[in-house]
Order: C-alpha cells, then structure tokens, then sequence
C-alpha cells in the first residue's frame, strides 16, 4: 500500500535521507521544516498520516499535534523525536500523537508503525474477539489456540505474541514494537527476546506439519502471513 | 559537655524534662512555705502558752505552796483578760478529777507540749497546741491555745494554695505543651515538604504563616533554595534535551547515510567496511541511549510514577521469560524467589529492566549457569543474579560500576557500552537501594539490595 505522508522536520539533511528512504519504499513524501508551515500544508492536501518532529522552531510537534486534534483532524500522528525520557513520550501521547518513536528509526519500521495506526483506525471488533490469520485461530480471551483446527499449547507470552502478529497479519511487526505491545516494556533490552520467543512459536506453529507461518523481514522483524 | 548534652536531647524529651523539674520545684515550694508556715506558728503559741503557764504557776517570794484556790483565781483572771481570753486553761487534781478552768477535753493530755485536734473535743478548737505543767502536790496545770487565726484556715489555706500554684503550673504546663506542638507543627510541614519532595514532587512548598517569625524566615529560605534546585533541574532537563536533540539528530543522520552505504555497496568488501562503521554507529547510540536513561532516572522525575507492586512476581514473571532467552545462549538459569514482597513502592519497568539487563550481562559475560533469587534480607530485599563464570576480581569491582568502566577486552569485544551496571545502580539509588557486586566463588554475584517498605 503506496502512502501520502507528510514528514515534518527541522533537520533538513535528516529528513532529506529519511525522505529519500521512505520514497525508495514506494511512498510519496511531502517534506516541510516548521510546524506552522505543516499546518498549512494539511489544509491544503489530504495525508495518509503525519511524520512528525517534536523541537522544531516557531511552531514544536507538540502544539501542532495538539492543534490538529483541537481543529478535529484525526489524520494518523507519528511523532519521530530525540527526546527519549518516559514523561516525553506521555507527553506526545496525550497531546493526541498515535505513537512516539525515538530517532533514530529505520525507514521500515517506521513506516510499519503509520501501517499498524492506519489499520488500528479501521478496526471494528473489540479485543474480546477471537483473532483469525490463514488457518490459525487466536482466543486472547480465552488464552487458547488452534491451527487448522488443532489446539496449540502456548505459554502465556507466547499466545500474546501470536495474538499481536495474527491482529496485524499481513503487516510487519518491528521487534521494538513487539517489546512495547507484548512485553510492555518502555526500554530496549540488550538480548534478543525477541528472536527466542519467535523460534519457540514457529516451533510450536508447525509442530503437527505445515509451513512456517511466520516470515522474518530481514533486519527489522516479523509479519504473519494473513 | 553541656552542649553535647543538648544537642542529644529530643524536642519532646527536654519538653518533658522541663516540666517534671518545674513541678517538683513549685511542690517542693508549696510545701516548705507550708512546713514553714506551721512549724513558726506552732513555735510563737508554745512561747506564748508558756508565758501563761508561767503566770499562773507563778511564785512570790517566800510563798512556800500554792493554793488551790490561788490556782483557780489566777485562771479566772486569765480568762477574762482581753489579751487571754483565747486561752484554754485547766486543772487536774492529783486523782485526775477536774479542779476547774474554762475547758474540758475529752481525752488526758499528756506532760510537756503536744498538738490538739478537733478530736480532742475543746469546743471551738481545730488545732492547737496544749502544754501540761506540773502544778505541785500531784496536780496538773494544761494550757491550750489555738494555731489557726479563724475558722476553717486550713481549709482557706489549702483553697489558696491550690487556685495559687495550681494556676501556675497550668499556665506553665499548658504554654509548654502548647511550645512544642507548635514546634513540633512547623518542622512537620518541612518534612511533609522534603517528603514530597523526595516522592518527586519538586514544586511543593514549605507553608509561610505570614507571621514572620523564627520558622517563617526558616521556611522562607528553605523555599528559596528548593526553587533554586528546581531551577538547576529544569535548567539540566532542558540541557539533557538539547544534547538529545543536537547529537541524536545528527546521529541518526550519519546512520541513516551509513545504512544507505551498505545497500549500495558495490563490492563485498566495501559493504563490510560500511557495515562495521553503521554497528559502530548503532553502539554509540545505545550508550547514548543508556546515558539519557541514567540521566532521566537521576533526575528523579520518574518517582511521580512510582506505585505499589508485588515484586515476588515481577521477578518470578521476569526472570522465568528470561530463562529461553539464556538457554538459546547455551546457558541454565534457575529462579528461586524465596521472599514474598506484594507491595513494593516503584517504577515497574525500571525494575524489570534492572533485572532484564542484569541477565543480559549474565548470559553474555558470565558462566553457564545462571541464578536468580528474591530473599528477605535485614535491610529488606535482595534481589541477586549470580553466574559461575570469571567473575570480577574484588579490586576491579568498584571500577564496574563507574561509567565506561569496562574491565577487559572480552567485555569490549561482546559490544558491552560500559554502562550496563551503573543504570542498574541508578535504578537501586532511586528505589534508595544500592548495587553490590559479589563473589558467587566461582563467578560474579550482583544484589540489588532494596529497602522494605
């Protein structure tokens, strides 16, 4: 899926790269170095979401943000900052952001977390529901789970890793997103968690025959084949 | 000596000190005027009944005996007389039988001086003194005055007494009680402040009273200097900020240009170059990363957020998702959480992180087994990750805990930014724990040592 994005950063080298990356993904980026004139450009164009920098001058990504919501634009808010504290991303969140990544980001995950925004706001069923990806079946609820109709025994974090991969099938999970959704964790840790917990559900996925359901997007994380 | 002596005495303990001296000096007060009071009023009446004794018994020269009749005479002179009409006269016969006078006691008095009571039945006498005189030829002369001026004295006395120094040690009793519960209120507010404080709360204030007073002018320069560390923060927060914005930016500029290097690579050996320089870019990062994150748990912000957990099961929880992560390394690590702590004040991810990191370092520096344990400690919990690896020699381990302290080549080889321990110690300070580190004999034990509650 090709996006219109806005990418809003004072840092013109930076977002030049940035641009440059996002548009070799397939993306049509707009780039604009100040918060007022980003403004400007939202009422003129139509986004698919915001790429937003927080320190800017004359207008910072946070007052933009908060402008946005209060004139009810809902377009999708990214904000791609360097201030990494706790209170910082709070911040960000309750100024109406739908996420906060710390710089730097890979081109790819970023763009995988606009996509898990964008999907997050089309979503009708309620978190109670069970979750379907292919012909695996996820009861969060229920902390249970089938492929192809055979239960699959899995440990509690387990389950919740599944659940989170077969919510966003199709899309690309980064693993710094899967440690903030799953392990709710605010840190990166140093080991890989990630990898290990990925390695016991494949094995645990195709325990009675069938293919890895589970595909490694090379440096940046996993998706589950929808 | 003096000084050392105050010093060591408790607001409460002097107050009470204070008191009990006063009440034993004004007691001791009461009672010897009382004493006094008594003890020169008996004196005066027994010098004045004897004088009286004297008169009556009186001899005139060359008068052999004295006469009954004279006796009688003299005692009814006496008691008409102005100045001696209040005393009690009275003569005894040899046989004890009463030859006359103007009392009649219901009891014997005995020789020589003695005290009377109402008991002693003389009408209209509470008390008195009386004094018994030999009259010759067996009988007895008894002179009895009273020692109170009117009627009911003791009792007025008393009354006075009471109203007198009962008010007085109200008063004192009262203004010290009142001294130190006000004392006591205005340091209560200060520590109600440096409590919140630290809680986190940096914006709260010691209350003025407006009263200008000893404790005003305290708190007032209290106030001023916590607005002044309040400044010195925000001014290091906005620094830490700047430093974020103007490094990181330009940081992940230069990654950004180095990823797009190592895809458009031509040859193998090119894009190895550029892969080694984007890992080394992505190092210096991550201990950027980590100092901003000592920064952030230092500047003690992140105390606000502090709540009530239950440790046992954030270890247990923690330590048990860790345990695939060390045997995908080739490592064992067993969890035993020997102390039950349900409601641990602090930051819950910080926590897990201390004890995320400290198996990090576990499995990539230490031995093949691993261990973790929660144990109740005197202090209050002992949260230990052990290894039976190299350990850390005794002489090198204060050096592991200072930043970029990294000890040897293997340690640098495994990508470690030498800032893994002192955010771990950061996160014991906040908690106002600490770090050890320990001989596990063999391999390196870390306890993060955390107050109870």
């Amino acid at each position: 899926m090709s996006l219109h994005l806005l990418l809003v950063e004072d840092d013109a080298l930076y977002a030049g790269g940035l641009a440059a990356d996002l548009i070799a993904l397939g993306h049509r980026v707009e780039h604009v170095g100040d918060g007022r004139l980003a403004l400007a450009a939202m009422d003129r164009e139509q986004y698919d979401a915001v790429i937003l920098d927080r320190m800017m001058p004359r207008l910072d990504g946070l007052s933009v943000v908060e402008t946005l919501r209060a004139r009810g634009i809902t377009v999708p808010v990214v904000m791609l900052t360097a201030l990494s504290m706790a209170s910082d991303k709070v911040d960000g969140l309750e100024a109406g952001a739908d996420d906060y990544v710390v710089k730097p980001v890979e081109p790819q995950e970023l763009v995988a977390r606009i996509q898990a925004v964008i999907r997050g706001r089309r979503w009708t069923v309620s978190e109670t529901d069970t979750i379907r990806a292919g012909n695996i079946v996820v009861s969060p609820t229920s902390f249970r789970a089938w492929r192809g109709g055979q239960p699959i025994t899995l440990a509690n974090l387990e389950l919740k890793l599944l659940a989170e991969l077969a919510r966003h099938a199709g899309e690309v999970l980064t693993r710094a997103m899967l440690i903030e959704r799953v392990w709710g964790y605010d840190f990166e840790p140093e080991t890989n968690i990630v990898d290990v917990y990925i390695r016991r559900l494949r094995v645990k996925l195709t325990e009675n025959g069938g293919e890895d359901p589970i595909e490694t997007v090379r440096g940046i994380g996993y998706s589950l084949k929808p | 000596m003096i000084k050392r002596a105050i010093r060591r005495l408790s607001l409460r303990g002097l107050t009470i000190a204070v008191l009990a001296l006063f009440l034993i000096a004004t007691v001791a007060t009461g009672i010897s005027i009382l004493a006094a009071n008594r003890v020169t009023v008996a004196r005066a009446v027994d010098r004045r009944i004897e004088a009286i004794a004297d008169l009556v018994l009186e001899r005139d020269a060359g008068e052999m005996r004295l006469s009954t009749p004279l006796l009688l005479a003299r005692i009814a002179t006496l008691s008409t007389q102005r100045d001696t009409g209040d005393i009690g006269l009275l003569l005894l016969g040899a046989d004890g039988r009463r030859l006359g006078g103007n009392i009649a006691p219901r009891s014997t008095l005995p020789m020589g001086r003695s005290d009377l009571r109402q008991r002693d039945g003389i009408i209209g006498l509470s008390h008195g003194r009386a004094l018994v005189r030999d009259a010759g030829e067996g009988r007895r002369l008894a002179v009895v005055a009273e020692t109170e001026p009117f009627d009911s004295y003791r009792a007025t006395r008393t009354r006075i007494y009471l109203t007198g120094f009962g008010s007085i040690i109200l008063i004192v009793v009262g203004g010290m009680v009142a001294f130190s519960m006000l004392v006591g209120r205005r340091i209560a507010d200060q520590r109600a402040t440096v409590e919140a404080i630290i809680a986190g709360n940096i914006r709260h204030r010691v209350p003025v009273t407006g009263s200008a007073d000893e404790f005003d002018r305290q708190a007032a320069a209290f106030n001023h200097m916590l607005d002044r560390i309040a400044e010195l923060m925000d001014a290091m927060r906005s620094q830490c900020n700047d430093i974020a914005h103007d490094l990181r930016t330009p940081l992940s500029r230069l990654r950004g240009q180095l990823a797009r290097l190592v895809e458009d690579a031509r040859d193998p050996a090119q894009a190895e170059r550029a892969s080694a320089a984007l890992a080394q870019c992505d190092a210096l990062l991550a201990m950027f990363a980590a100092l901003l994150r000592i920064a952030e748990i230092e500047a003690g912000h992140r105390q606000a957020g502090f709540a009530s957990l239950d440790l046992s099961t954030l270890v247990r929880d923690t330590a048990t998702m860790m345990i695939p992560v060390a045997e995908d390394a080739g490592h064992r690590l067993g969890v035993a959480v020997n102390a039950t702590v349900t409601d641990f004040v602090g930051d819950r991810q910080l926590l897990t992180q201390a004890l995320v990191n400290l198996i990090g370092n576990a499995i990539k520096y230490g031995g093949k087994t691993i261990t973790v344990s929660l144990d109740a400690s005197e202090e209050g919990v002992t949260l230990r990750v052990a290894d039976n690896g190299h350990g850390i020699a005794a002489e090198d381990r204060a050096r592991a805990l200072r930043r970029f302290g990294r000890l040897d080549s293997a340690r640098e080889a495994a990508g470690g930014h030498g800032l893994g321990l002192p955010l771990v110690e950061a996160i014991a300070r906040l908690h106002r724990g600490r770090l050890e580190l320990g001989d596990a004999a063999p391999g390196l034990a870390v306890s993060l040592i955390l107050p109870g509650r």
